[in-house]
């Protein structure tokens, strides 16, 4: 049963940080596809409810060659999905989102609040991260960016603090031999991963590992950055072996929790194999590049 | 906690409604409006019983705070038909047999339709992924796809 | 027999009521408003096990806008059970006074102005317990030291069955090879999308109105006026619209009971309606099985006997259980001619979620065992699967000794229907393989645990001036279409076209009694029951064509397509509308009305008719991760003379995914006798994006029994899939999966073991 609150609709985002910054006991609600659930559970039950929805300033994707993607926070996962620029620019963006949830979820959930909900099996945090990604938020006392990987603290935690809102993704332009791949277990298509793995490599001109990331969904408090694995791969040629290495790091440093879907020890295996396998596939993309 | 104004359209009409904030749409539709084509089936936003329309956007009325709908436009089942006449997709349910207890069925067509509207040369693929939110226990769907893929293929025309 | 002949059976038929559901306008007791009406909640037990020591309602009755708190003080404390027969199975208080024994159990409910108030109250009911020790397997609970979940009923062991023809021990010495397996198949929830769901309305007259979302309005009838110690008559059941069953509404639940017992205090209605975690947790489930299989067979593949041993878990409850445990039992025969056949089945008492009836009946559970069982024979033996069916299968005129009598049986058409198909395929890729499975079911249960005075299904049909026809019949519409199949057999019957024809059904005061949907019954016997009273009700409007049309009485009239003719003249005759006026006023202004019933006689233990099916399943395994990925499915069936073409389609569809539902992602796994899982983001329903192609192969035979030769469609087609998944899987990867759901853990696991077996 959701608790009654006062509900608080600013018309900018200016009257939004100071009406935030006003209230102690307020949450923060966009699509809230996420919150919603757990405010019908009583889980969360604030006094005031700051909906910033309808802030019209933070929805937007913005592109460019050098700069690279910007995505404001109250931007819908549809509309990432359905950008032209970021199919081009950034496939792995899409394919991720097109296997967010369901449409209805899409329609009308944010990245923002996506992100602000700090679930580690989210979908958006590991492949943003695997990109290199950054995120800006900020109160009516200041902004502050951060890279995306040092954001998420805990479960459902995050380096924002109260007065706090996302206000923008961005993502670096990407590097000309540049590949990321996405995949997570499940067992219905449209539901959060039981693990799932984010990968990216960029080469250089000779074809060797310039750079690469792994990045574990559901594989432990926070969407979990496998750097033993990354430093494995770095100046390397790539080829099989090492990314079967690579998933047998990603699979040791996980610290997934077992629960009825699957055990402890069936996540920390198949991370292992989804890991090889999207270093592999980011590989092929960078190679073809 | 004190109630508020919503106004908002639905299936065309204008309608004012006093409410808690944290009032869902699925409950003003149903409960307040009296459109109980639109139906709900669990706590959890999983079914898509309650699938709606906003400004033509497929949601899910259960996840949505009715007062975040303010000036908007929302179709429900109710809306689809115009003067007796039905929609492509409702006949192409009757033609295909796409539902049986019927239960799924409103929020199934509120998919169906904002899928179509949109979609250009649809993939099956991407017709089963326009209504993976949407649970059916009955039909197993695949009636439901050659519905839409008939549709979009142009089998229909608005009367 | 020729389809060609039929007007309106198998054609493209609109179900009737689809206009009602695509619009919106089709109201389920989920939307039932009355004036005054209440809104009621139920508290349920957080106990597996546990004596009732006190309930104080004090705190509840004081919130502002509740108006009443029950309790098992407040019933007559009646037990009850759907075997209304057995006193014995009548085990259950729906409000129980003594004891709970499964969490979830009902312990009181409310009723409030708001479901908000009702659902705020349950907090403030104060319940004093003693937990008693708990048991949740029934390997665990039928021992000797486990607790008592019934006084009196020893090693908790509720119902036995035995079943047993030929000499098993003889035919088993016959046998050149013996293989014995253990299998264990789940629990499934029915998941209905319309959670159960009443509005309760009595009045000052003593009369009780009940809108319930029930596969069987009068079975909900009959059970609720004993419960509450009414007339039968002065309850009046209505479900108009009804949201899916699956063989889980027949039974009565808390929504009916609660709802019912708190109108009849206040006098105003009162609507029950469960959550989904409430559905799950407290509507009972598929019953889970362990299952001990022993088969004996020659090396050219003749079967010679078959001995199997069942233990399920019942839960709580008998409720429809034990009617499961004998069809798994009969079923785990099918579709062979066994020369021993020999089943012990022990439904054994838990302390969790009652078991019931579920699409299927126990078979699935039976086929998941037997099919995969007979493939691994075939492969140890170096036989066929395909050859062994076919040797071994039922046929037309084989009686099932002391059983069954098998009037019509398309199987072997079946298996080489499937069998072109599989070769057709070719060879598979790695990891991808196609598993076979075939199996029959029954056109409705001969049983009469329910004492049902009343034949089994009936119909009354009358027809108004215009030529338009009211047929009133008692079985239920939860969505299979039985209401548009009805119309079909009454429009072909009467030779008038569907749009003439008006279904009343769900409403017991104006419908006549019948055991409602379940068992795949209704085609069959409320078909005849149709056919029957259309066929009393030409006969009288023939006679009179006779007298009008003044014509040799050597020759035959017929009605096709709203014209009354001479069958061997067929251009001579007349309009069906002028024939129909003027009968009513040749009747003195009465209307023609014909009844029909239909109760199966002389025709065995079991069903009047049997369906025959075999069904494929091309399925891929991701040899890393378990995953697995269905291709698609494809079924050859015999169901008979086909009545609703949609309809067929539709079953058939929807009985694959909710059988592969059941085969590699549906569970309900429970800690401490705790559900694990109850909400749709943790059960796991097929989506569309999973659900493959499911295509489908009819196979032309004609059941003499039924109404123009049809028998049962969609309820049976659960059966063979999940032993079909199974059998793809060893095809493809070399692995025998004995355990349902097939998880991908599962099947990494089995993987693991064969390659440790080949070291």
């Amino acid at each position: 049963m959701i608790n009654d609150f006062h509900y608080l609709k600013p018309a900018s985002l200016k009257e939004a940080l100071a009406m935030y910054a006003q209230y102690d006991d307020c949450k923060v609600i966009c699509g809230g596809q996420s919150l919603l659930i757990v405010m019908r559970q009583g889980m969360v039950a604030p006094e005031y409810l700051l909906d910033i929805k309808h802030v019209k300033e933070l929805s937007y994707i913005k592109f460019d060659d050098k700069d690279g993607l910007r995505i404001g926070a109250t931007t819908t996962h549809r509309e990432i999905e359905k950008s032209d620029v970021i199919a081009k620019k950034y496939p792995v963006l899409v394919a991720m989102e097109e296997k967010l949830a369901s449409i209805q979820t899409r329609n009308w959930g944010t990245i923002g609040g996506n992100l602000a909900h700090a679930d580690p099996a989210g979908d958006p945090g590991p492949v943003l991260i695997a990109l290199n990604a950054e995120i800006k938020f900020g109160s009516s006392s200041g902004e502050k960016t951060v890279p995306l990987d040092e954001f998420f603290v805990d479960y459902f935690e995050t380096k924002m603090e109260h007065g706090d809102l996302v206000l923008e993704v961005h993502v670096p332009a990407p590097e000309p031999k540049f590949g990321c791949a996405y995949q997570k277990f499940n067992l219905l298509d449209s539901d959060m991963g039981i693990v799932a793995a984010a990968a990216s490599v960029t080469l250089n001109a000779d074809g060797t590992c310039k750079d690469a990331r792994v990045v574990l969904g559901n594989a432990g408090p926070v969407p979990l950055r496998v750097t033993k694995a990354e430093d494995l791969l770095k100046g390397k040629k790539l080829d099989d072996a090492l990314f079967a290495e690579a998933g047998q790091i990603a699979s040791e440093e996980a610290q997934p929790v077992a629960d009825i879907h699957a055990s402890e020890e069936h996540r920390r295996h198949v991370l292992g194999v989804l890991t090889k396998r999207m270093l592999k596939k980011a590989f092929e993309q960078a190679q073809k590049a | 906690m004190e109630k508020q104004v919503l106004r908002f359209k639905v299936n065309g009409d204008e309608y004012e409604v006093f409410i808690h904030p944290k009032t869902l749409l699925a409950e003003v539709i149903r409960d307040h409006l009296g459109f109980t084509g639109t139906k709900r089936g669990c706590e959890t936003v999983s079914c898509g019983a309650c699938t709606v329309n906003i400004n033509g956007f497929s949601v899910k009325s259960c996840s949505v705070l009715a007062i975040q709908c303010q000036d908007m436009e929302v179709t429900t089942v109710e809306g689809l038909e115009k003067n007796g006449k039905l929609s492509p997709i409702q006949r192409a349910f009757l033609d295909n047999g796409s539902y049986q207890c019927g239960f799924c069925t409103p929020g199934m067509l509120m998919s169906a339709t904002a899928f179509i509207s949109e979609a250009k040369n649809p993939t099956k693929e991407q017709m089963k992924e326009s209504i993976e939110g949407n649970v059916c226990r009955c039909t197993g769907y695949n009636s439901i796809v050659r519905a839409i893929e008939a549709v979009t293929q142009g089998k229909y025309k608005e009367e | 027999m020729s389809h060609a002949k039929y007007s309106v059976i198998n054609t493209h038929v609109h179900n009737i009521d689809g206009v009602a559901k695509v619009t919106g306008r089709a109201t389920y007791t989920f939307d039932v408003k009355l004036p005054g009406m209440l809104y009621g909640k139920i508290l349920r037990s957080p106990h597996p096990h546990a004596k009732i020591i006190n309930i104080d309602t004090t705190r509840a009755m004081e919130l502002p806008g509740v108006k009443i708190v029950v309790t098992g003080k407040d019933t007559l404390g009646i037990k009850q059970g759907i075997w209304r027969r057995y006193e014995e199975l009548c085990d259950e208080q729906v409000l129980p006074l003594e004891k709970v024994r499964y969490i979830g159990e009902p312990v009181a409910a409310v009723a409030a102005v708001t479901e908000e108030i009702a659902e705020a109250a349950l907090d403030l009911i104060d319940v004093e317990w003693e937990v008693l020790p708990a048991v949740y397997e029934p390997l665990e609970a039928i021992k000797k030291e486990a607790p008592t979940i019934h006084e009196g009923v020893e090693r908790n062991v509720n119902v036995t069955r035995h079943i047993e023809w030929g000499d098993v021990d003889e035919a088993f010495e016959d046998a050149d090879y013996i293989r014995e397996d253990w299998f264990k198949c789940s629990g499934q929830a029915h998941m209905c999308m319309e959670t159960r769901a009443a509005v309760s309305s009595f009045t000052p007259e003593g009369k009780l109105t009940v809108w319930a979302s029930t596969q069987s309005a009068y079975y909900t009838q009959g059970l609720l006026a004993g419960v509450l110690g009414l007339r039968e008559g002065d309850v009046r059941v209505l479900a108009p619209y009804v949201g899916g069953g699956f063989g889980g509404k027949f039974e009565l639940d808390a929504a009916m009971f609660c709802s019912a017992v708190m109108s009849m205090k206040l006098f105003k209605p009162v609507k029950v309606v469960f959550s989904r975690e409430e559905d799950f947790i407290a509507s009972k489930r598929r019953t889970p099985m362990f299952y001990y299989v022993r088969t004996g067979i020659k090396k050219d593949g003749t079967f010679c006997a078959r001995e199997s041993r069942m233990f399920s878990n019942g839960g709580a409850y008998t409720g429809m259980g034990a009617t499961a445990l004998y069809l798994s039992g009969f079923f785990h025969s099918f579709p062979y001619k066994w020369r021993g056949y020999r089943y012990d089945g022990y439904r054994v008492y838990t302390n969790t979620l009652p078991s019931t009836s579920m699409r299927g009946f126990g078979a699935p559970q039976a086929m998941f065992c037997s099919e995969q069982q007979i493939d691994w024979i075939c492969a140890d033996l170096g036989l066929d699967p395909f050859e062994v069916r076919r040797k071994n299968g039922h046929t037309e005129g084989y009686e099932v000794p002391g059983q069954a009598f098998i009037a019509s049986c398309g199987l072997e058409q079946c298996i080489n229907e499937i069998e072109k198909w599989v070769k057709s395929k070719g060879k598979l890729p790695a990891n991808r393989g196609i598993g076979i499975s075939s199996c029959g079911f029954m056109s409705g249960g001969i049983f009469n645990w329910f004492d049902s005075p009343y034949s089994f299904s009936s119909a009354v049909v009358t027809i108004n001036v215009d030529g338009t026809v009211e047929l009133h019949v008692g079985c239920q519409d939860i969505g299979q279409g039985s209401n548009t199949t009805m119309a079909i057999i009454a429009a072909e019957t009467l030779g008038v076209k569907v749009e003439d024809i008006r279904v009343h059904s769900g409403d017991t005061a104006h419908c006549p009694a019948d055991l409602g949907a379940w068992g795949s019954r209704q085609t069959l016997m409320a078909g005849n029951a149709v056919k029957m009273a259309c066929e009393d009700a030409k006969k009288q409007l023939l006679e009179f064509a006779y007298a009008e049309m003044g014509i040799n009485i050597v020759y035959d009239l017929d009605i096709k397509d709203r014209w009354v003719h001479i069958v061997a003249r067929p251009e001579r005759g007349l309009p069906y509308g002028d024939l129909v006026k003027k009968a009513l006023r040749a009747k003195d202004g009465q209307r023609i009305m014909g009844r029909g019933y239909y109760t199966p006689h002389r025709k065995g233990m079991i069903s009047p008719a049997y369906s025959y099916m075999m069904q494929a399943v091309d399925a891929e395994v991701d040899p890393e991760t378990g995953k697995i990925k269905i291709h698609e499915v494809m079924t050859a069936h015999d169901c008979g003379q086909p009545i609703n073409q949609l309809g067929l389609v539709g079953q058939l569809e929807g009985a694959a995914s909710m059988a592969l539902g059941y085969a590699y992602l549906e569970d309900m796994p429970f800690e401490d006798g705790k559900m694990m899982n109850p909400n749709l983001v943790d059960y796991k329903v097929i989506k569309a994006p999973e659900m493959p192609e499911a295509g489908i192969i009819e196979i032309d035979t004609y059941e003499p029994e039924g109404p123009y030769g049809a028998k049962e469609a969609g309820e049976g087609l659960t059966n063979p899939t999940a032993a079909a998944l199974g059998n793809a899987i060893y095809n493809a990867m070399g692995i025998q999966m004995k355990e349902l759901p097939i998880t991908p853990e599962r099947v990494l696991k089995a993987l693991r073991e064969k390659k440790e077996a080949q070291k």
